[in-house]
Protein backbone atom coordinates (compact mmCIF):
# COMPACT_ATOMS: atom_id res chain seq x y z
CA UNK A 1 0.00 0.00 0.00
CA UNK A 2 2.89 2.31 1.26
CA UNK A 3 4.60 1.74 -2.69
CA UNK A 4 1.49 2.47 -4.47
CA UNK A 5 1.19 5.80 -2.81
CA UNK A 6 4.92 6.52 -3.39
CA UNK A 7 4.14 5.64 -7.19
CA UNK A 8 1.01 7.62 -7.11
CA UNK A 9 2.74 10.70 -5.45
CA UNK A 10 5.46 10.33 -8.45
CA UNK A 11 2.59 10.00 -10.98
CA UNK A 12 1.07 12.75 -10.08
CA UNK A 13 4.02 14.91 -9.99
CA UNK A 14 5.04 13.57 -13.34
CA UNK A 15 2.13 14.51 -14.86
CA UNK A 16 2.13 17.90 -13.35
CA UNK A 17 5.54 18.32 -15.40
CA UNK A 18 4.21 17.50 -19.10
CA UNK A 19 6.09 20.84 -19.78
CA UNK A 20 9.52 19.17 -18.95
CA UNK A 21 9.00 15.72 -20.62
CA UNK A 22 6.83 16.95 -23.66
CA UNK A 23 9.86 18.83 -24.14
CA UNK A 24 12.58 16.21 -23.25
CA UNK A 25 11.06 14.09 -25.72
CA UNK A 26 11.19 16.66 -28.51
CA UNK A 27 14.80 17.27 -28.29
CA UNK A 28 15.55 13.94 -28.65
CA UNK A 29 13.96 13.92 -32.08
CA UNK A 30 15.23 16.71 -32.73
CA UNK A 31 18.91 15.06 -31.80
CA UNK A 32 18.26 12.43 -33.97
CA UNK A 33 17.62 14.71 -36.53
CA UNK A 34 19.48 17.71 -36.57
CA UNK A 35 19.85 18.98 -39.79
CA UNK A 36 18.10 16.43 -42.13
CA UNK A 37 15.60 18.01 -44.27
CA UNK A 38 13.17 15.41 -43.77
CA UNK A 39 13.54 14.91 -39.93
CA UNK A 40 11.56 12.37 -38.70
CA UNK A 41 9.41 11.97 -41.88
CA UNK A 42 12.67 9.38 -43.26
CA UNK A 43 11.06 7.40 -40.92
CA UNK A 44 8.21 7.80 -42.71
CA UNK A 45 9.37 6.88 -45.71
CA UNK A 46 11.26 3.48 -44.49
CA UNK A 47 8.03 2.41 -43.27
CA UNK A 48 6.27 3.39 -46.19
CA UNK A 49 8.76 0.80 -48.31
CA UNK A 50 8.29 -1.73 -45.56
CA UNK A 51 4.86 -1.85 -45.95
CA UNK A 52 4.81 -1.51 -49.63
CA UNK A 53 7.24 -4.44 -50.41
CA UNK A 54 5.56 -6.30 -47.50
CA UNK A 55 2.12 -6.23 -49.47
CA UNK A 56 4.18 -6.76 -52.51
CA UNK A 57 5.60 -9.88 -51.45
CA UNK A 58 2.47 -11.56 -48.66
CA UNK A 59 -0.07 -10.03 -50.50
CA UNK A 60 0.75 -12.05 -53.83
CA UNK A 61 1.85 -14.99 -51.16
CA UNK A 62 -1.38 -15.40 -49.25
CA UNK A 63 -3.31 -14.06 -52.94
CA UNK A 64 -4.67 -11.59 -51.12
CA UNK A 65 -6.86 -8.47 -52.28
CA UNK A 66 -5.08 -4.98 -51.71
CA UNK A 67 -8.17 -2.91 -51.13
CA UNK A 68 -8.58 -5.13 -48.13
CA UNK A 69 -4.56 -6.39 -47.47
CA UNK A 70 -3.04 -2.77 -47.62
CA UNK A 71 -5.36 -1.15 -45.41
CA UNK A 72 -5.05 -3.92 -42.83
CA UNK A 73 -1.40 -4.08 -43.01
CA UNK A 74 -0.46 -0.67 -42.52
CA UNK A 75 -2.80 0.69 -39.95
CA UNK A 76 -1.11 -3.12 -38.18
CA UNK A 77 2.27 -1.95 -38.82
CA UNK A 78 2.01 1.82 -37.80
CA UNK A 79 0.43 1.08 -34.86
CA UNK A 80 2.34 -2.04 -33.62
CA UNK A 81 5.46 0.28 -34.18
CA UNK A 82 4.29 2.67 -31.70
CA UNK A 83 3.13 0.00 -28.93
CA UNK A 84 6.54 -2.18 -29.98
CA UNK A 85 9.21 1.28 -29.50
CA UNK A 86 7.56 2.50 -26.39
CA UNK A 87 8.32 -0.88 -24.64
CA UNK A 88 11.46 -1.21 -26.22
CA UNK A 89 12.60 1.73 -25.63
CA UNK A 90 11.11 2.08 -21.97
CA UNK A 91 13.74 -0.45 -21.02
CA UNK A 92 16.58 2.32 -21.35
CA UNK A 93 14.35 5.36 -20.30
CA UNK A 94 16.11 5.01 -16.66
CA UNK A 95 19.25 3.70 -17.90
CA UNK A 96 19.69 6.41 -20.31
CA UNK A 97 18.58 9.11 -18.04
CA UNK A 98 20.64 8.13 -15.50
CA UNK A 99 22.74 11.72 -15.64
CA UNK A 100 19.36 13.53 -14.65
CA UNK A 101 18.67 11.12 -11.89
CA UNK A 102 21.60 11.31 -10.30
CA UNK A 103 21.66 15.14 -10.59
CA UNK A 104 18.37 16.72 -10.22
CA UNK A 105 15.59 15.19 -8.04
CA UNK A 106 12.62 15.18 -10.38
CA UNK A 107 10.20 12.39 -10.48
CA UNK A 108 10.72 9.68 -12.01
CA UNK A 109 8.17 8.66 -14.31
CA UNK A 110 8.61 11.51 -16.64
CA UNK A 111 11.72 9.81 -18.16
CA UNK A 112 9.10 7.01 -19.26
CA UNK A 113 6.75 9.57 -20.42
CA UNK A 114 9.38 10.97 -22.48
CA UNK A 115 9.76 7.76 -23.99
CA UNK A 116 5.80 7.85 -24.66
CA UNK A 117 5.77 11.10 -26.10
CA UNK A 118 9.18 10.81 -28.49
CA UNK A 119 7.31 7.51 -30.32
CA UNK A 120 4.25 9.29 -30.32
CA UNK A 121 5.28 12.08 -32.41
CA UNK A 122 7.07 9.16 -34.59
CA UNK A 123 3.58 8.11 -34.55
CA UNK A 124 2.11 11.12 -35.79
CA UNK A 125 4.58 11.44 -38.57
CA UNK A 126 3.99 7.26 -39.53
CA UNK A 127 0.01 8.17 -39.49
CA UNK A 128 0.48 9.90 -43.01
CA UNK A 129 1.03 6.17 -44.24
CA UNK A 130 -2.45 4.91 -43.01
CA UNK A 131 -4.10 8.66 -44.17
CA UNK A 132 -2.41 7.92 -47.86
CA UNK A 133 -3.63 4.06 -48.13
CA UNK A 134 -7.27 5.11 -46.60
CA UNK A 135 -7.34 7.93 -49.04
CA UNK A 136 -6.71 5.55 -52.14
CA UNK A 137 -8.96 2.44 -51.05
CA UNK A 138 -11.80 4.56 -49.51
CA UNK A 139 -12.95 4.42 -45.62
CA UNK A 140 -15.52 1.78 -45.22
CA UNK A 141 -17.66 3.04 -42.34
CA UNK A 142 -17.55 6.88 -40.90
CA UNK A 143 -19.20 5.63 -38.11
CA UNK A 144 -16.42 3.26 -36.58
CA UNK A 145 -13.86 5.90 -37.32
CA UNK A 146 -14.17 7.98 -34.05
CA UNK A 147 -14.07 4.75 -31.94
CA UNK A 148 -10.40 4.84 -32.97
CA UNK A 149 -9.18 7.34 -30.47
CA UNK A 150 -10.25 5.61 -27.17
CA UNK A 151 -8.39 3.09 -28.68
CA UNK A 152 -5.34 4.70 -29.52
CA UNK A 153 -5.51 5.97 -25.99
CA UNK A 154 -6.00 2.31 -23.99
CA UNK A 155 -3.31 1.18 -26.38
CA UNK A 156 -0.87 3.81 -25.11
CA UNK A 157 -1.77 3.48 -21.39
CA UNK A 158 -0.93 0.04 -22.29
CA UNK A 159 2.22 0.21 -23.61
CA UNK A 160 2.95 2.50 -21.05
CA UNK A 161 2.39 0.30 -18.39
CA UNK A 162 4.64 -2.37 -19.87
CA UNK A 163 7.70 0.34 -20.61
CA UNK A 164 7.22 0.79 -16.55
CA UNK A 165 7.94 -3.13 -15.62
CA UNK A 166 10.99 -3.06 -17.98
CA UNK A 167 12.26 -0.06 -17.57
CA UNK A 168 12.80 -0.66 -14.14
CA UNK A 169 13.91 -4.05 -13.93
CA UNK A 170 16.41 -2.83 -17.12
CA UNK A 171 17.90 -0.17 -14.61
CA UNK A 172 18.92 -3.37 -12.32
CA UNK A 173 19.45 -6.00 -15.23
CA UNK A 174 21.16 -4.69 -17.70
CA UNK A 175 20.43 -8.24 -20.40
CA UNK A 176 16.90 -7.19 -19.96
CA UNK A 177 16.95 -4.83 -22.51
CA UNK A 178 17.95 -7.67 -25.15
CA UNK A 179 15.35 -9.65 -24.29
CA UNK A 180 12.67 -7.47 -24.47
CA UNK A 181 13.88 -6.93 -27.87
CA UNK A 182 13.94 -10.43 -28.92
CA UNK A 183 10.46 -11.19 -27.31
CA UNK A 184 9.29 -8.17 -29.10
CA UNK A 185 10.33 -9.61 -32.03
CA UNK A 186 8.83 -12.82 -31.93
CA UNK A 187 5.65 -11.63 -31.04
CA UNK A 188 5.54 -9.30 -34.16
CA UNK A 189 5.14 -12.52 -35.97
CA UNK A 190 2.46 -13.77 -34.58
CA UNK A 191 0.51 -10.72 -33.84
CA UNK A 192 -1.86 -10.79 -36.51
CA UNK A 193 -0.65 -7.65 -38.40
CA UNK A 194 0.90 -9.19 -41.99
CA UNK A 195 -1.56 -11.53 -41.89
CA UNK A 196 -5.86 -11.73 -40.80
CA UNK A 197 -6.32 -13.57 -37.19
CA UNK A 198 -8.77 -15.77 -39.30
CA UNK A 199 -6.10 -17.31 -41.53
CA UNK A 200 -4.11 -19.03 -38.37
CA UNK A 201 -7.25 -21.50 -38.63
CA UNK A 202 -6.91 -24.25 -36.29
CA UNK A 203 -4.12 -22.29 -34.45
CA UNK A 204 -6.26 -19.49 -33.44
CA UNK A 205 -5.57 -19.45 -29.74
CA UNK A 206 -1.97 -17.98 -31.13
CA UNK A 207 -3.65 -14.58 -31.44
CA UNK A 208 -6.37 -15.54 -28.76
CA UNK A 209 -3.87 -15.69 -26.06
CA UNK A 210 -1.71 -12.97 -27.63
CA UNK A 211 -2.29 -9.70 -25.07
CA UNK A 212 -0.93 -7.49 -28.22
CA UNK A 213 -3.60 -8.65 -30.64
CA UNK A 214 -6.27 -7.03 -28.80
CA UNK A 215 -4.61 -3.78 -28.68
CA UNK A 216 -3.68 -3.49 -32.11
CA UNK A 217 -7.64 -4.58 -32.85
CA UNK A 218 -8.93 -1.53 -30.55
CA UNK A 219 -7.15 0.59 -32.99
CA UNK A 220 -7.43 -0.50 -36.26
CA UNK A 221 -10.72 -2.31 -36.70
CA UNK A 222 -12.79 1.24 -36.23
CA UNK A 223 -10.49 2.18 -38.88
CA UNK A 224 -11.15 -0.99 -41.12
CA UNK A 225 -15.02 0.10 -40.52
CA UNK A 226 -15.89 -2.78 -37.87
CA UNK A 227 -16.97 -2.15 -34.52
CA UNK A 228 -14.05 -3.85 -31.90
CA UNK A 229 -16.23 -6.84 -30.24
CA UNK A 230 -17.17 -5.92 -26.44
CA UNK A 231 -14.82 -9.22 -25.32
CA UNK A 232 -11.72 -7.44 -27.16
CA UNK A 233 -12.78 -4.27 -25.05
CA UNK A 234 -12.63 -6.03 -21.62
CA UNK A 235 -9.69 -7.92 -22.28
CA UNK A 236 -7.68 -4.73 -23.20
CA UNK A 237 -9.76 -2.60 -19.98
CA UNK A 238 -8.29 -5.24 -18.21
CA UNK A 239 -5.35 -5.28 -18.85
CA UNK A 240 -5.13 -1.96 -18.70
CA UNK A 241 -6.58 -1.96 -14.53
CA UNK A 242 -4.48 -4.61 -13.88
CA UNK A 243 -0.84 -3.44 -15.46
CA UNK A 244 -1.24 -0.56 -13.85
CA UNK A 245 -1.70 -1.37 -10.70
CA UNK A 246 1.09 -4.01 -11.10
CA UNK A 247 3.66 -1.57 -12.83
CA UNK A 248 2.52 1.28 -10.05
CA UNK A 249 2.69 -0.95 -7.27
CA UNK A 250 6.33 -2.59 -7.94
CA UNK A 251 7.60 0.75 -9.24
CA UNK A 252 6.67 2.35 -5.66
CA UNK A 253 8.57 -0.98 -4.13
CA UNK A 254 11.84 0.13 -5.78
CA UNK A 255 11.08 3.50 -6.07
CA UNK A 256 13.96 4.63 -3.93
CA UNK A 257 16.48 1.71 -5.24
CA UNK A 258 16.55 3.50 -8.60
CA UNK A 259 19.62 5.91 -8.48
CA UNK A 260 21.19 3.50 -6.51
CA UNK A 261 20.65 1.19 -9.94
CA UNK A 262 21.75 3.03 -12.64
CA UNK B 1 3.17 28.28 8.93
CA UNK B 2 6.93 26.05 8.37
CA UNK B 3 10.32 27.41 8.86
CA UNK B 4 12.60 26.42 6.42
CA UNK B 5 15.01 23.64 7.86
CA UNK B 6 17.04 19.76 7.03
CA UNK B 7 17.17 17.61 9.55
CA UNK B 8 19.12 14.76 9.84
CA UNK B 9 18.99 11.79 11.89
CA UNK B 10 21.07 9.26 12.29
CA UNK B 11 21.63 8.63 8.11
CA UNK B 12 23.35 6.81 6.67
CA UNK B 13 23.81 5.41 2.94
CA UNK B 14 25.20 2.01 1.50
CA UNK B 15 25.90 2.67 -2.29
CA UNK B 16 25.96 -1.01 -3.66
CA UNK B 17 28.53 -0.92 -6.87
CA UNK B 18 27.43 -2.97 -9.08
CA UNK B 19 30.34 -4.66 -11.32
CA UNK B 20 29.32 -6.18 -14.48
CA UNK B 21 28.48 -9.46 -13.28
CA UNK B 22 26.23 -8.60 -10.38
CA UNK B 23 24.15 -6.20 -12.94
CA UNK B 24 23.61 -9.21 -15.51
CA UNK B 25 20.29 -11.57 -15.08
CA UNK B 26 22.47 -13.84 -16.80
CA UNK B 27 25.00 -14.32 -13.89
CA UNK B 28 22.39 -14.69 -11.42
CA UNK B 29 20.51 -17.44 -13.10
CA UNK B 30 24.02 -18.95 -13.27
CA UNK B 31 24.40 -18.60 -10.00
CA UNK B 32 21.28 -19.73 -8.47
CA UNK B 33 23.03 -23.33 -9.95
CA UNK B 34 25.89 -23.21 -8.07
CA UNK B 35 26.49 -24.39 -4.84
CA UNK B 36 29.72 -23.22 -4.14
CA UNK B 37 29.41 -20.13 -1.45
CA UNK B 38 33.02 -18.62 -2.47
CA UNK B 39 31.49 -18.39 -5.80
CA UNK B 40 28.87 -16.79 -4.57
CA UNK B 41 30.44 -14.28 -2.31
CA UNK B 42 33.09 -13.63 -5.25
CA UNK B 43 30.06 -12.37 -7.79
CA UNK B 44 28.15 -10.74 -4.91
CA UNK B 45 27.69 -6.85 -5.43
CA UNK B 46 30.41 -4.56 -3.21
CA UNK B 47 28.84 -2.20 -0.59
CA UNK B 48 30.48 1.05 0.13
CA UNK B 49 29.79 2.95 3.06
CA UNK B 50 29.38 6.49 1.68
CA UNK B 51 27.84 8.17 4.80
CA UNK B 52 27.84 6.64 8.29
CA UNK B 53 25.69 7.73 11.55
CA UNK B 54 24.86 11.71 10.55
CA UNK B 55 22.72 13.62 12.31
CA UNK B 56 22.31 17.41 12.76
CA UNK B 57 19.93 19.71 11.94
CA UNK B 58 20.10 23.55 10.20
CA UNK B 59 17.49 26.31 9.90
CA UNK B 60 16.64 29.43 8.28
CA UNK B 61 19.37 31.84 7.62
CA UNK B 62 22.06 29.01 7.73
CA UNK B 63 25.06 29.14 5.76
CA UNK B 64 26.56 25.84 6.24
CA UNK B 65 30.42 24.86 4.48
CA UNK B 66 31.01 20.65 3.74
CA UNK B 67 34.65 20.47 4.31
CA UNK B 68 36.80 17.04 4.12
CA UNK B 69 38.98 15.28 1.20
CA UNK B 70 38.12 13.71 -2.02
CA UNK B 71 35.63 11.06 -1.27
CA UNK B 72 34.73 12.27 2.38
CA UNK B 73 31.27 12.14 1.15
CA UNK B 74 30.24 15.74 0.54
CA UNK B 75 28.48 15.50 -3.08
CA UNK B 76 26.73 12.14 -1.33
CA UNK B 77 25.32 14.47 1.74
CA UNK B 78 24.01 17.06 -0.49
CA UNK B 79 22.44 14.43 -2.82
CA UNK B 80 20.72 13.13 0.90
CA UNK B 81 19.63 16.45 1.53
CA UNK B 82 18.37 17.05 -2.28
CA UNK B 83 16.26 13.78 -2.00
CA UNK B 84 18.30 12.53 -4.92
CA UNK B 85 19.72 9.40 -3.18
CA UNK B 86 16.95 8.33 -0.31
CA UNK B 87 19.44 6.95 2.48
CA UNK B 88 19.62 3.59 3.65
CA UNK B 89 19.31 3.94 7.41
CA UNK B 90 18.16 6.85 9.42
CA UNK B 91 15.88 9.82 8.42
CA UNK B 92 15.68 13.49 6.48
CA UNK B 93 13.26 15.73 6.56
CA UNK B 94 13.72 18.88 4.64
CA UNK B 95 11.08 21.95 4.88
CA UNK B 96 11.19 24.15 1.81
CA UNK B 97 11.53 24.20 -1.50
CA UNK B 98 14.81 22.27 -2.40
CA UNK B 99 17.29 23.07 -5.50
CA UNK B 100 20.31 21.08 -6.28
CA UNK B 101 22.87 23.05 -7.98
CA UNK B 102 25.37 19.87 -8.64
CA UNK B 103 26.33 20.19 -12.26
CA UNK B 104 25.67 23.96 -14.13
CA UNK B 105 25.76 22.20 -17.32
CA UNK B 106 23.29 19.16 -16.98
CA UNK B 107 20.36 19.44 -19.65
CA UNK B 108 22.23 21.26 -22.28
CA UNK B 109 20.92 20.52 -25.35
CA UNK B 110 24.02 20.99 -28.38
CA UNK B 111 21.25 21.48 -31.04
CA UNK B 112 19.09 23.46 -29.12
CA UNK B 113 19.81 28.06 -29.45
CA UNK B 114 21.08 29.36 -26.13
CA UNK B 115 17.29 30.99 -25.58
CA UNK B 116 16.11 26.60 -25.86
CA UNK B 117 18.38 25.85 -23.52
CA UNK B 118 17.02 28.65 -20.76
CA UNK B 119 13.56 27.35 -21.11
CA UNK B 120 15.26 23.59 -20.70
CA UNK B 121 17.26 24.16 -17.84
CA UNK B 122 14.84 26.43 -16.29
CA UNK B 123 11.90 23.05 -16.24
CA UNK B 124 15.19 20.77 -15.15
CA UNK B 125 15.42 23.47 -11.88
CA UNK B 126 11.64 23.45 -11.37
CA UNK B 127 10.38 26.63 -12.80
CA UNK B 128 7.18 26.92 -14.13
CA UNK B 129 6.45 28.59 -17.30
CA UNK B 130 5.79 31.67 -16.43
CA UNK B 131 8.12 32.03 -14.01
CA UNK B 132 11.00 31.63 -17.23
CA UNK B 133 9.52 33.99 -19.65
CA UNK B 134 9.68 36.55 -17.28
CA UNK B 135 13.05 35.71 -16.11
CA UNK B 136 14.26 34.99 -19.71
CA UNK B 137 15.44 38.69 -20.40
CA UNK B 138 17.05 38.96 -17.02
CA UNK B 139 19.28 35.81 -17.83
CA UNK B 140 19.89 37.11 -21.57
CA UNK B 141 21.27 40.34 -20.95
CA UNK B 142 23.53 38.55 -17.58
CA UNK B 143 25.19 35.99 -20.35
CA UNK B 144 26.00 39.16 -22.82
CA UNK B 145 25.49 36.28 -25.16
CA UNK B 146 22.90 39.15 -27.40
CA UNK B 147 22.72 37.49 -30.88
CA UNK B 148 24.83 34.27 -30.12
CA UNK B 149 21.38 33.37 -28.20
CA UNK B 150 19.49 32.35 -31.15
CA UNK B 151 22.31 30.01 -32.37
CA UNK B 152 22.61 26.54 -31.67
CA UNK B 153 24.71 25.61 -28.26
CA UNK B 154 27.46 23.56 -30.62
CA UNK B 155 28.35 27.02 -31.94
CA UNK B 156 29.40 28.48 -28.77
CA UNK B 157 32.91 28.26 -26.81
CA UNK B 158 33.75 26.58 -23.74
CA UNK B 159 33.56 29.47 -21.65
CA UNK B 160 30.55 30.76 -23.51
CA UNK B 161 28.61 27.69 -22.21
CA UNK B 162 30.03 27.88 -18.73
CA UNK B 163 28.05 31.57 -18.57
CA UNK B 164 24.90 30.42 -20.40
CA UNK B 165 25.04 27.21 -17.54
CA UNK B 166 26.01 30.13 -14.91
CA UNK B 167 23.38 32.39 -15.29
CA UNK B 168 20.28 29.76 -16.00
CA UNK B 169 21.45 28.01 -12.86
CA UNK B 170 21.72 31.45 -10.67
CA UNK B 171 18.56 32.98 -11.63
CA UNK B 172 16.66 30.12 -9.30
CA UNK B 173 14.63 31.07 -6.55
CA UNK B 174 15.83 28.50 -3.78
CA UNK B 175 14.17 28.15 -0.30
CA UNK B 176 16.95 25.74 0.13
CA UNK B 177 20.51 25.71 -2.25
CA UNK B 178 22.62 23.27 -2.41
CA UNK B 179 25.80 23.47 -3.97
CA UNK B 180 28.84 21.57 -5.76
CA UNK B 181 32.09 23.58 -5.91
CA UNK B 182 31.87 27.14 -6.42
CA UNK B 183 30.30 28.01 -9.68
CA UNK B 184 33.70 29.16 -10.97
CA UNK B 185 33.11 31.21 -14.82
CA UNK B 186 34.94 32.63 -17.58
CA UNK B 187 37.45 35.38 -17.50
CA UNK B 188 38.43 37.95 -14.89
CA UNK B 189 35.82 40.55 -15.79
CA UNK B 190 33.24 38.06 -15.88
CA UNK B 191 34.19 36.83 -12.75
CA UNK B 192 33.56 39.51 -10.72
CA UNK B 193 29.68 40.57 -11.88
CA UNK B 194 29.62 36.42 -11.50
CA UNK B 195 30.49 36.92 -7.99
CA UNK B 196 27.99 39.82 -7.39
CA UNK B 197 25.02 37.54 -8.61
CA UNK B 198 26.41 34.56 -6.69
CA UNK B 199 26.02 37.00 -3.39
CA UNK B 200 22.51 37.77 -4.44
CA UNK B 201 21.39 33.93 -4.98
CA UNK B 202 22.80 33.02 -1.74
CA UNK B 203 20.83 36.48 -0.12
CA UNK B 204 17.19 34.97 -1.92
CA UNK B 205 18.05 31.81 -0.34
CA UNK B 206 16.94 31.03 3.56
CA UNK B 207 19.56 28.31 3.65
CA UNK B 208 22.91 26.99 1.50
CA UNK B 209 24.66 24.37 1.64
CA UNK B 210 28.34 24.54 -0.12
CA UNK B 211 30.80 21.64 -0.95
CA UNK B 212 34.08 23.29 -0.64
CA UNK B 213 37.73 22.53 -1.24
CA UNK B 214 39.04 25.37 -0.12
CA UNK B 215 38.63 26.63 3.75
CA UNK B 216 39.14 30.16 2.77
CA UNK B 217 35.99 30.18 0.66
CA UNK B 218 34.16 28.31 3.73
CA UNK B 219 35.01 31.49 5.93
CA UNK B 220 33.62 33.68 3.99
CA UNK B 221 30.62 32.32 3.01
CA UNK B 222 29.24 30.24 5.59
CA UNK B 223 28.59 30.75 9.68
CA UNK B 224 28.41 27.00 10.02
CA UNK B 225 30.65 23.96 8.77
CA UNK B 226 30.63 20.41 8.59
CA UNK B 227 33.97 18.06 8.27
CA UNK B 228 33.40 14.91 6.79
CA UNK B 229 35.97 11.95 6.50
CA UNK B 230 35.48 8.92 5.27
CA UNK B 231 31.40 9.22 5.29
CA UNK B 232 31.74 10.04 9.05
CA UNK B 233 30.87 13.57 10.93
CA UNK B 234 33.83 14.56 12.06
CA UNK B 235 33.08 17.87 13.76
CA UNK B 236 30.52 20.57 13.36
CA UNK B 237 30.18 24.11 14.70
CA UNK B 238 31.27 27.66 13.87
CA UNK B 239 32.85 27.83 11.08
CA UNK B 240 36.08 29.03 12.67
CA UNK B 241 36.13 26.28 14.95
CA UNK B 242 35.60 23.50 12.26
CA UNK B 243 38.19 24.91 9.88
CA UNK B 244 40.63 25.38 12.51
CA UNK B 245 40.24 21.25 13.56
CA UNK B 246 40.03 20.31 9.95
CA UNK B 247 43.61 22.20 9.14
CA UNK B 248 45.42 20.93 12.36
CA UNK B 249 44.12 17.27 11.35
CA UNK B 250 45.98 17.85 7.42
CA UNK B 251 48.74 19.48 8.95
CA UNK B 252 49.00 16.17 11.11
CA UNK B 253 48.66 14.41 8.19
Amino acid sequence: MAALGTATADLAASLKSWRLWSLLGWIEIRQRYARSKLGPFWLTISMGVVIGTIAFVFGTLFHQDMATYLPMLSIGMVTWTLMSTIITEGCNAYINSAQYIRQVNTPRLIYLFQAMWRNFIIFLHNFVIVLIVLGIYGVKSWETVPLFVPGLLVLLLNAVWMAMVVGLFSARFRDLPQIVAAFMQTMYFVTPIMFAASALKKHEWIVTFNPFAYLIDLVREPLLGHWPTPFTWVVALGMTVVGWIFALALTGRYHRRIPYWL
Amino acid sequence: MTTTSITLEHVGLDLPIFDVSGQSLKKRVLRAGRRNRIAEDNAGVVIVRALDDISFSIEAGDRLGLIGANGAGKSTLLRVMAGIYPPTAGSVRTQGKTVPLLDISLGMDEHSTGRQNIRLRGLLLGMGDNEIRSKTEEIAAFTELNDYLDLPLRTYSTGMRVRLGFAISTAVDAEILLLDEVLGVGDARFQEKAKARLEGLHRRAEIVVIALHSNEAIRKACNKAIWLDRGKLMAMGSTAEVTAAYEAHVARG
